[in-house]
């Protein structure tokens, strides 16, 4: 029972932070730092 | 019905990878600290699940990750010639088939490592890898923690999940570990965004560093014991209400101590008088063959070289009869005791030029978050508070390991390297971070300078092509305006 508590508490906690992450944009472009630009912008670029 | 959960959850971690690409990094991490295909049975058990997460994410990375940008510090450098290094040990090591095996998962703890800081880009990711560190040390924390509460804790007796006594579920391991996580736990809590500070995220963050300074006690690690002393040194430095604090920590200690088994009092008192205790005993006897084996092997006997190893102590054992309490020795003879020790372990396996590597990447580390720290510190730019407490708990998570190091072999522990890429993460987001800036100034000065109109071009008298005419630009001599003559 303790661990199935134990294991409980932390997954549900991960299994949370995974869903958020996965629809967080500054996971991947920090707006802190310049952005990347897009690939169809850099392809027009001489 | 664990079981499945647990592989439900291994695979729908692995299925949001491929949308995030580093959510696979995370799973890497994940299943590394908690090695749910220990606490599992079937998929998890038979596959060698974290290799296949590793693989998982190098791939990721390379096809699908945005590599721009990506800086290579000299602390990766440092582990890439570690890694080298401990490679042509194993090939000439004096257990061959042993070092191979502890090969086996060192140099996947190393490699991930270099990798790690190449995918923390940015400050979500940095944070999300906090958590996970931390949240999956939990996993193990929370039920120690809560055996302990219940009576089940003692020295060897505490079951963590598994009946598997490696890796993070060994006590002075899991001990020292959790004390480490205790800082990043403090700051996901005032600066997460992941789970945004709030009532419910503090009380959930008190709880696991309550579990976390349970396993001392759970475990009766001295270590532990000796790491918590230690943060609570460093966490003086960095807290601004320091009398509040130390009133707090009197008063803790206080409430604490009369409920703590006697068993724990009993043991951490060994830790000043090691010489009745035969597990410190064996400490002392180990370090001093490893500083002779050293004079012989320079270059270290490979990984598990302490195998070879024999030791010889005296014990010092009391027997009372109730009046008289006599003192005498015991002569104890020992083979192949481990090493006890991070800075003895590299010594013996690696030599003098691995414990050299190893101490430079830790001094190093301690160094860079102190810089990191003092920079942002004071007035640090809009958003970026965050960047110095992170700095701070990274570096007191890497003190309290240095400290709880020297008395527990975890040079190689895959969780301690993750400490280390994190902080070449950091240090190279910073990096970034400043290039960001220099580029802002320098296009910034680009826009502000004034337009200034050329200057007219001197003018020079040349002979116009008609011999007859005036020079052009010659304004001694007026020029008579051509009469215009229509045509038609």
């Amino acid at each position: 029972m303790v661990d199935l508590l134990a294991l409980f508490v932390p997954h549900f906690v991960m299994a949370i932070a995974v869903w958020r992450l996965v629809s967080r944009d500054d996971l991947d472009d920090d707006p802190a730092l310049p952005r990347k630009p897009a690939r169809h912008d850099a392809d027009k670029t001489p | 019905m664990t079981n499945l959960a647990l592989t439900a959850f291994v695979f729908a971690f692995f299925l949001a990878g491929f949308r995030r690409p580093f959510l696979l990094v995370l799973a890497y991490a994940y299943i590394d600290i908690v090695s749910p295909q220990k606490i599992g049975w079937g998929p998890l058990g038979s596959l060698s699940i974290s290799l296949v997460a590793f693989v998982l994410c190098v791939l990721m990375w390379a096809a699908r990750e945005d590599k721009s940008g990506i800086r290579i510090t000299s602390r990766q450098g440092l582990m890439v010639l570690l890694l080298i290094y401990c490679g042509i040990t194993t090939i000439g090591a004096d257990f061959p088939e042993e070092a191979a095996a502890k090969w086996d998962w060192v140099w996947k703890a190393l490699v991930f490592a270099c990798f790690l800081p190449l995918t923390l880009r940015t400050r979500l990711r940095i944070e999300a890898m906090v958590l996970i560190m931390v949240v999956g040390v939990a996993t193990i924390t929370i039920d120690g923690a809560v055996k302990t509460l219940l009576g089940g804790g003692g020295y060897g007796e505490l079951k963590l999940l598994v009946d598997d006594n490696t890796g993070l579920y060994e006590g002075s391991i899991i001990s020292t570990v959790a004390i480490c996580t205790i800082p990043m736990a403090f700051w996901l809590a005032s600066h997460g965004t992941i789970f945004r500070p709030s009532w419910m995220v503090r009380l959930f963050a008190i709880g696991v560093v309550f579990s976390a300074i349970l396993m001392p006690v759970g475990t009766q690690a001295r270590t532990g014991l000796i790491c918590v002393g230690v943060l609570g040194v460093l966490k003086l430095r960095s807290t601004k209400r320091r009398a509040l604090y130390l009133m707090m920590i009197g008063a803790g200690a206080l409430i604490a101590v009369p409920l703590l088994p006697a068993s724990f009092t009993e043991r951490m008192g060994t830790i000043s008088n090691h010489q009745s205790d035969q597990s410190a005993s064996t400490r002392v006897a180990v370090w001093n063959w490893t500083m002779d084996f050293a004079k012989t092997h320079p270059f270290g006997g490979g990984f598990d070289a302490f195998l070879q190893d024999t030791i010889s102590y005296d014990k010092v054992v009391t027997s009372s009869d109730g009046k008289n309490t006599p003192v005498g020795t015991e002569h104890i003879l020992e083979h192949g005791r481990a090493y006890h020790s991070s800075y003895f372990e590299m010594l013996g396996e690696q030599g003098y030029p691995g414990l050299g590597l190893w101490l430079l990447l830790h001094i190093l580390g301690v160094v860079q978050m102190e810089r990191i720290r003092r920079r942002y510190n004071k007035n640090p730019p809009e958003h970026m508070e965050w960047i110095s407490p992170l700095a701070d708990a990274l570096q007191q998570a890497q003190i309290v390991y240095l400290f709880g190091g020297a008395f527990v072999g975890i040079a190689f522990q895959p969780f301690c390297y993750m400490l280390v890429g994190l902080q070449c993460g950091l240090a190279a987001y910073v990096g970034r971070l400043d290039e960001a800036a220099a580029e802002a100034r320098r296009i910034e000065r680009l826009i502000r300078r004034p337009v200034v109109a050329p200057p007219p071009e001197p003018l020079i008298p040349v002979r116009h092509p008609n011999a007859a005419g005036p020079l052009l630009g010659d304004e001694s001599v007026p020029v008579q305006p051509q009469p215009t003559r229509l045509i038609g």
